[in-house]
């Protein structure tokens, strides 16, 4: 197996007596992306900062192509590490213009000043935006903004990219447009990638593997598919995608819930749980008589809420509204998941 | 033209009549006198009393206060924006602002001159404290927290710890960083704290009358006190007229050139992100505990030199408790109970009245902002040239009585009780009245319940401020001042100059405990309302 672009180990981090991160360990492999997924204040900036040299561990290793930059004794500076970061405020020195901003870290690596703008130069044509070579930040949109922030961490030629919520200040159609720029650009150059955002859409559509956060610790580590089928737990479950809980009874390998009996994977304990049941896993069948108590149509599809008798869930439907509120549908779970009661 | 768009504009007219009459007026005389005094005399003036020679000195005592007050401002602001916050630090940092120049001068005379407490402690005193190298020392003191305040402001709001961090990431070191990063994004501010503290600088009266005067080291200020208030000849007059309109154009040179009146209207320190530090806890160790020793011996010495001083029985007695007395404080309360009487009224009346035209023009400066311009760059008029303004203005009448100094606090002052507000009103987001009116406020319960109770921490901070400056003002009250109208600095500045050590720095810590206690009153508002 080839070495890890990056490694983090038993990490924890404090600032003054507080604790941000405790013991959290992620590895990302050559060329991989790992979206690091969690609530404000869950430690995501925090790791960032670590892996970058922002901070310094309390405890644990943080090795970057199988080389130790950190651990509680040294830390290598920051212009030391091959790392190239993107901020979520984007963080372009507002005394240069664009050009001389991507041309910076080119500069920093030793390159001529003739040289360095010709590359900064090819940069920008490759996000596209050549035309604002010669402005500065300030006469700049935010969109703009963050894709000299993106050239300028490309021109860092680095082994890992380290995205700190990168599209978060952006309105939603400029942020699926620099998404796609993020992931291909990244992608091309085959470097590695730690992407933090509270975002659950953007962390399962960028990322090869999701890191999920809460106050400092990692809840879960899997693939995009795993975090939504398999959830660790109703926080989890909800916290990457719309997720309703109802409860459900394990025996013998089996799971109750909602008028229907499905297999369950071996060493789920018995006894009651809590199930939890996404909107597209839920569809109109033999199952159980439930009332609908709301309806929004988003244009693609349509959302019910429904009433079980077990409590409420949601249902997705593509297509315009079908049913009316008041109106009774019998509905049948095709896929739930069952996790510890929370009770 | 509708009733509701006429009351605006006699507003403004009637505000310009105003600023005309307190400001204006008399700037005009002054340029007019001097300009009637005709070039030949002026030139002549200029060439006698020693009066080039205070020329040279001002500007050498202004360069070279600037640099000083830059560079320890610029350190300063470094440690505590970047190395460490903790709010001692800043407040250490400012503490000299709220110290009147003039008691920092005597308290410095009393810690590091001969006899001082230094001497008397150690056998050693400061060489050269009284002339110029004390006078520059001692203005750098009380100049500094005002560098201090614009670069810290600066590095607050135009420099992000994250540009700094995107300079690493992207391959520079902390040195390369601050060299291509931080300083050139500090520049426009540390260009402003020059500009600020060179005007500071030339203003000065205080500390160059007690510890360049004794020494034979004159500058323009103490030059126009010298020729106005000790002497009759009338080429010494034409010699204040000179030197009055000398120090004006000097000042709004600087002032224009170094952008400083927007820096003026702009301070406010806003604190940073706090996880801003990416300095090593070691270096911010030892630069925290430079910055502590700083504050320690430039303002924490020299205070309790002077409150020593101010209970020993007499001076050349060790400042030991066995020789100590409250009879200096009696004979202070005594021998300048009317003065302290003035100057508590003087500072109140004008707290009240700034505080009113300065928020009348903060009410007018949407429509007009040359107003609020006109106001703050008047702060800027160094104090002795203001003062034989207002005199050529009004001293008929008002000569020697308290209204003349009232005139001229308020034109110096209106600044101070007009920025708290203006930028309070600034700060508030036009939602926030939008959102009163949209439920359901009609105009006048939107001002009282959300307009007024938004500006009262402004309008609180503005009368503290205006008070604090008026109670220790010296520079103008003692070319004003008459039989019956001494202010409480005037007493001491007099009495000093008589040579009653003991008897001035108790007045001195009286003036002091009066305004600090004024300035916590500040700080505890700031504290309460702002968080």
């Amino acid at each position: 197996m080839s070495t890890p672009a990056l490694s983090v180990s038993r990490l924890e981090v404090h600032y003054g007596s507080t604790r941000i991160l405790h013991d959290v360990s992620v590895e990302v492999g050559p060329g991989e992306a790992v979206a690091v997924l969690g609530p404000s204040g869950s430690g995501k900036t925090t790791l960032l900062y670590a892996v970058a040299g922002f901070v310094s561990p309390s405890a644990g290793t943080i090795r970057l192509d199988g080389a130790a930059v950190a651990d509680s004794a040294f830390s290598l500076p920051p212009e030391r590490r091959a790392v190239g970061m993107v901020f979520q405020n984007y963080a372009l020195w507002p005394h240069l213009p664009a050009l001389e901003i991507v041309a910076y870290p080119l500069r920093r690596g030793g390159m001529g000043r003739l040289e360095a703008r010709r590359e900064a130069a090819r940069l920008l044509d490759l996000v596209g935006v050549a035309d604002l070579a010669h402005r500065k930040p300030a006469e700049m949109s935010g969109g703009q903004q963050q894709r000299i922030g993106l050239a300028r961490a490309l021109a860092r030629r680095p082994q890992l990219y380290l995205f700190d919520e990168p599209t978060a200040h952006l309105d939603s159609a400029l942020r699926a447009a620099l998404q796609q720029e993020l992931v291909e650009r990244r992608r091309a150059s085959g470097a590695a990638a730690l992407y933090a955002t509270h975002d659950a859409a953007e962390a399962l559509a960028v990322a090869d593997r999701v890191l999920l956060l809460r106050d400092g610790r990692v809840i879960q580590l899997g693939t995009p598919n795993e975090i939504y089928e398999r959830p660790a737990d109703l926080w989890s479950a909800r916290l990457t995608g719309p997720a309703w809980s109802v409860p459900g009874v394990v025996a013998d390998g089996f799971l109750e819930v909602l008028g229907v009996t499905m297999p369950v994977d071996e060493g789920v304990p018995g006894g009651s749980v809590d199930v939890v049941i996404r909107p597209d896993w839920i569809v109109p069948g033999v199952g159980v008589s439930a009332t609908v108590t709301g309806a929004w149509y988003r244009g693609s599809h349509t959302d019910y809420r429904l009433e079980t008798g077990d409590g409420p869930v949601e249902m997705r439907r593509v297509g315009p509204v079908e049913w009316r509120i008041g109106e009774r549908v019998e509905v049948r779970v095709e896929r739930a998941w069952p996790v510890p009661s929370s009770t | 033209m509708s009733a509701s768009r006429l009351r605006p504009a006699l507003g403004v007219a009637f505000m310009a009549v105003v600023f005309g009459l307190l400001v204006g007026y008399p700037l005009v005389e002054l340029v007019r006198a001097a300009a009637e005094e005709g070039w030949s005399a002026i030139g002549e003036a200029l060439s006698s009393g020693g009066t080039a020679g205070a020329v040279g000195n001002t500007l050498l005592v202004g360069g070279a206060v600037t640099v000083l007050s830059v560079g320890i401002a610029t350190g300063a602001a470094l440690i505590t924006e970047r190395a460490a916050r903790p709010g001692w630090m800043r407040l250490g940092m400012l503490l000299p602002l709220v110290i009147p120049p003039f008691v920092s001068a005597l308290g410095w005379a009393e810690a590091y001159g001969p006899a001082g407490l230094v001497d008397d402690w150690l056998g050693v005193s400061l060489p050269g404290l009284f002339g110029g190298f004390g006078v520059v020392i001692v203005i750098t003191v009380n100049a500094a927290p005002l560098a201090y305040l614009v670069i810290a402001a600066g590095l607050a709001s135009r420099t992000d710890p994250d540009f700094e961090r995107a300079a690493r990431a992207s391959g520079a070191s902390a040195i390369v960083a601050f060299r291509t990063v931080t300083l050139p994004l500090l520049r426009p501010a540390v260009v402003s704290a020059a500009g600020i503290v060179f005007v500071v600088a030339v203003n000065s009266f205080g500390v160059p009358v007690l510890l360049g005067s004794p020494a034979g080291f004159g500058t323009m200020t103490t030059h126009i006190y010298r020729d106005l208030a000790l002497s009759a000849d009338p080429v010494a007059f034409t010699r204040v007229l000179s030197l009055a309109a000398g120090l004006v154009v000097l000042t709004l040179i600087v002032v224009a050139s170094s952008d400083t009146a927007s820096w003026l209207r702009g301070i406010a320190v806003r604190p940073g992100s706090p996880q801003g530090s990416a300095v090593r806890s070691g270096v911010a160790r030892s630069a925290m505990g430079s910055l502590a020793v700083y504050v320690t011996l430039t303002s924490l010495v020299p205070l309790l030199a002077l409150l020593l001083t101010a209970l020993t029985k007499a001076v050349g007695l060790p400042r030991t408790p066995s020789n100590w007395t409250l009879g200096n404080f009696r004979e202070a309360l005594d021998g300048a109970g009317a003065a302290f009487t003035n100057s508590l009224l003087l500072a109140t009346a004008a707290a009240l009245l700034a505080v009113v035209l300065g928020g009348a023009v903060a009410a007018l400066g949407r429509r007009w902002q040359g107003m609020g311009t006109g106001v703050v760059l008047t702060f800027a008029v160094p104090g002795s040239a203001l003062a034989v303004a207002v005199l050529l203005a009004y001293g008929n009448p008002f000569r020697d009585t308290l209204t003349i100094i009232l005139i001229a606090y308020l034109a110096k002052f209106w600044a101070l009780g007009h920025r708290p507000i203006a930028g309070s009103l600034d700060n508030v987001p036009p939602d926030l009245y939008r959102a009163a009116r949209a439920s359901g406020a009609s105009p006048l319960t939107m001002l009282r319940t959300i307009t007024v109770p938004l500006l009262l921490p402004a309008v609180v901070a503005g009368l503290v401020m205006v008070f604090l400056f008026a109670f220790h003002e010296l520079t103008m009250s003692v070319l004003l001042y008459g039989p019956g109208s001494e202010t409480l600095a005037v007493v001491i500045l007099n009495l000093r100059q008589l040579g009653d050590v003991t008897v001035t720095a108790a007045m001195a810590v009286t003036l002091t405990g009066v305004v600090l206690a004024a300035a916590a009153i500040l700080v505890a508002v700031r504290r309460v309302w702002v968080r």
